[in-house]
């Protein structure tokens, strides 16, 4: 989840644009084959916010937002991390109490839609989901203040099938650094090493997207399992703090893990970033409050979204097309290498770059990775089979520890 | 008439032992009927719908694999006592509401499954019936979470589904105090029993196969409780109005309803859910269960150690004082038979409250309920009413709350 209203994002504003990018009839045959035979993981998606009205149904296709069933089927998603979030600043018991209520949603529309969906906990189960033609439902925690510090409410996600926890998100929690606050843990504590210890027991991922830098190279000391940077991309391309270095990218590669790219303009682009100011984001703010009400997430993101492309059209931020995301895959490629990068694409909680407004899009992406001469098998590592190797590799690691169940 | 002549040879007979046994600590003569009922109880499924052993989880000194000096539940004694199947409670003060209760309930639940981890040699956790069959198949203790109390899931149904989801497999509607959707038994009534969401709660527990279980709640909680459900209901820990008139305890009316629909009382062993006479001299003595809960929080605050020690201290003190009466065992196995003899054989279980209660000489804890076993046994009681009573009773409602479940999920 990028807050919209911090880092504004971007795209364009509407169908004239639209008819400029890369239709599916542009895929080609091959890429259609290669796609639809693989299984693409997507390892964050803020969809979880939508189901919290009690009206969206991840069922019909819907006008807005990018991810629904239809959607998802449309553009070959095989594996989806619903990502379980609330903002940084709610904790305590307060928090825990919102965050179980976003893992019911998520197993409610799994119960929902049990011929499209099904719960998976471990990377065998999506390989099942796969085979019987279903899309695997995983869920992700972006947030270690989501735990309350308490090894007991970590346990119980893992219990109820949550498979990843972010260590924090934009701000510090009490126990680890965020990349988007002021240091004060001088990166993980010691507590935070035991939440890393507890979560390779449990065969939870380690994600190190959002964690400040020493917080990532704790991680990287303590983690018997590698760790993943779910949804962040190339600082070398887009100096935002939520993306990774080369060299951590270098590190978190020798480790095993895996970089999965964010689609999110302002990470994607430096342009983007100068042009997304303070002021057009206090701007943009005050247009989505105008349509939402302060805790409707799901609003907010939609608005925030539809808003940002507004602004687009009157040439306030710049147009970032999709194939920045495909310069980052392929920066990553050559940094870390080709076992190492995946897709974390941020659907439904960031501003998606023009041609990649939902997962109907997801073939460009393949298509564009064979057309700059990847082998059939890369692109299938880069789609998913690189994320499913480290969730192979958690589950080991965790069964070497006694662990979870 | 075979039973008549049974029981009341193995009643004369009993009484002879226990005096014997009181003059002079001689061991039970091991006659052809104890040697039945030793067979018969170690070789059942011998399910305990509530133990609040929970709790002490979370004390230094306690550890569940050793033979502990007090308390009422450990596996040696549990092994001992042929005791396979257990309900663990999580229970916080009924005061407790909103997110807080959530997490205080999350911590209970941990501790349950964290127990059961390290444990895994004697103990698994178990969702099913046939789960706990299986588990006894293996030689393994089935380990079971109730929650006590409807406040824990903080006024949100989610919460409850997400309880569900973390191996709850049922909920009492409410504790000592009316929450926010159920009236209890120990409370000035605010809602005239369930309220509406209080039904959509019961509804949801069916849908989810959570056994709904109306211990605590008042009468009228548990009349809506018992006209909503769509599986049978549980008393995990109540005993028999009829014998000891407390509001804890089940009238005989709402007994027949309750096996009207299918559902099983667990008898409570609380003396003062079992024995007129205690509860009579309790509640001079203290003002009732519940303000006797409220002195000793008053001086232990959380630490319910320090709880189970005060009030143990000053119930000792009572009894040597003649303030209090002795109350035996056997006022268990008459509750049982009172019920059975209501209701038959198919609607009567166990509901200690190990742990959480204060329990009558002779049953000091769980090593000691092949007692139960041979008084039935004495009583004239066939080994298949007996076996009901000691869990399968328990397994049948399981399994129907299952079937609802597995039935309103494919709507």
């Amino acid at each position: 989840m990028v807050r919209t209203l911090l880092t504004a994002g971007i795209v364009v504003s509407a169908a004239a644009f639209l008819a400029a990018t890369v239709t599916a009839d542009d895929i080609s045959a091959r890429a259609k084959k290669l796609h639809f035979s693989s299984i693409v993981v997507d390892t964050h998606d803020d969809t979880t916010q939508r189901f919290l009205d009690g009206k969206f149904d991840l069922g019909p296709r819907s006008a807005t937002g990018s991810i629904d069933i239809p959607r998802m089927k449309e553009g070959g998603l095989g594996a989806i991390f619903f990502s379980i979030w609330i903002p940084s600043k709610v904790t305590g018991p307060e928090a825990v109490n919102r965050a179980m209520t976003q893992i019911d949603a998520v197993r409610e529309q799994v119960r929902a839609h049990p011929q499209d969906l099904m719960l998976a906990t471990t990377a065998a189960e999506v390989r099942e989901a796969r085979k019987q033609g279903k899309i695997a439902a995983l869920m992700g925690v972006e947030g270690g203040h989501m735990i309350n510090a308490n090894l007991g409410v970590l346990r119980s996600y893992a219990a109820l099938g949550v498979r990843y926890m972010t260590l924090t998100h934009s701000g510090n929690d009490e126990w680890a650094d965020s990349s988007t606050d002021k240091a004060v843990h001088n990166g993980l504590t010691d507590f935070g090493k035991d939440v890393v210890r507890e979560m390779n027991r449990l065969g939870m991922i380690v994600d190190i997207s959002h964690v400040s830098d020493k917080t990532f190279y704790d991680v990287l000391e303590t983690s018997k399992a590698p760790p993943f940077a779910s949804h962040s991309s190339c600082r070398a391309i887009c100096d935002a703090p939520r993306n990774m270095t080369d060299q951590m990218m270098k590190d978190l590669a020798a480790k095993g893990g895996v970089v999965q790219i964010n689609y999110h303009v302002g990470f994607l682009n430096q342009e983007y970033r100068g042009k997304a100011t303070p002021e057009i984001a206090k701007e943009l703010g005050e247009e989505v409050r105008k349509h939402c009400a302060g805790d409707d997430e799901g609003c907010q993101l939609i608005e925030g979204e539809r808003i940002t492309r507004e602004f687009v059209a009157q040439g306030k931020l710049p147009k970032v097309e999709y194939t920045a995301i495909i310069e980052h895959i392929e920066h990553a490629v050559r940094v870390a290498g080709i076992d190492h990068v995946g897709l974390g694409s941020d659907f439904d909680g960031a501003n998606m770059p023009f041609g990649m407004e939902d997962a109907t899009k997801l073939p460009k992406i393949t298509e564009a990775l064979l057309q700059k001469g990847y082998s059939e098998g890369d692109v299938r590592k880069i789609l998913g089979e690189n994320t499913l190797r480290v969730m192979t590799e958690v589950e080991r690691v965790s069964r070497e520890l006694h662990g979870g169940k | 008439m075979t039973r008549f002549r049974r029981c009341f040879a193995a009643c004369l007979c009993l009484c002879g032992v226990l005096v014997a046994g009181s003059r002079l600590s001689a061991p039970a003569r091991a006659d052809d009927i104890t040697e039945r009922a030793k067979k018969l109880h170690f070789s059942s499924i011998v399910l305990d719908t509530h133990d609040d052993t929970t709790q002490r989880f979370f004390s230094k000194g306690y550890d569940i694999a050793k033979r502990n000096p007090d308390g009422h539940v450990d596996i040696p004694r549990m092994i001992d006592g042929g005791m396979n199947a257990i309900f663990f409670s999580i229970w916080i003060d009924g005061r407790i509401m909103g997110p807080p209760a959530v997490q205080k309930a999350l911590d209970q639940i941990d501790a349950v499954h964290e127990n059961v981890r390290k444990n895994s040699r004697d103990m698994v956790l178990c969702r099913t019936a046939a789960e706990v069959r299986e588990a006894h198949k293996q030689g393994k203790i089935a380990a079971l979470i109730g929650v006590e109390g409807g406040h824990m899931i903080g006024n949100d149904i989610r919460v409850l589904r997400m309880f569900g989801d973390l191996g709850v497999r049922y909920m009492t509607l409410s504790h000592f105090y009316n929450d926010e959707w159920a009236d209890s038994s120990t409370d000035k009534p605010v809602h005239n029993g369930l309220t509406d969401f209080g039904k959509d709660i019961v509804r949801e527990m069916n849908r989810q196969g959570i056994m709904v279980d109306i211990s605590h709640v008042s009468d009228k909680t548990f009349y809506d409780a018992l006209e909503v459900s769509k599986a049978p209901l549980i008393a995990s820990h109540s005993s028999c109005r009829a014998l000891c008139n407390h509001v804890r305890d089940m009238s005989d009316d709402m007994i027949k309803a309750l096996a009207a629909k299918g559902g099983v009382i667990q008898i409570n062993y609380e003396r003062s859910f079992i024995d007129q006479a205690y509860k009579d001299a309790s509640d001079k003595l203290t003002g009732g269960v519940v303000a006797q809960f409220d002195l000793f929080k008053k001086e232990c605050g959380d630490d319910q150690e320090c709880f189970g020690r005060k009030m143990a201290e000053k119930q000792k003190q009572a009894m040597e004082e003649g303030k209090l009466p002795h109350v035996s065992w056997e006022r268990i196995i008459d509750h049982i038979d009172h019920a059975v003899k209501l209701v038959g054989a198919e609607h009567v279980g166990l509901g200690s409250d190990f742990d959480g209660a204060d329990m009558p000489e002779g049953m000091e804890d769980c090593s000691k309920l092949p007692k139960i076993t041979e008084a039935l046994m004495r009583k004239g009681y066939t080994d298949e009413d007996i076996r009901k009573i000691l869990g399968g009773n328990t397994l049948r409602v399981m399994e129907q709350t299952e079937k609802v479940s597995r039935e309103l999920q494919a709507q």
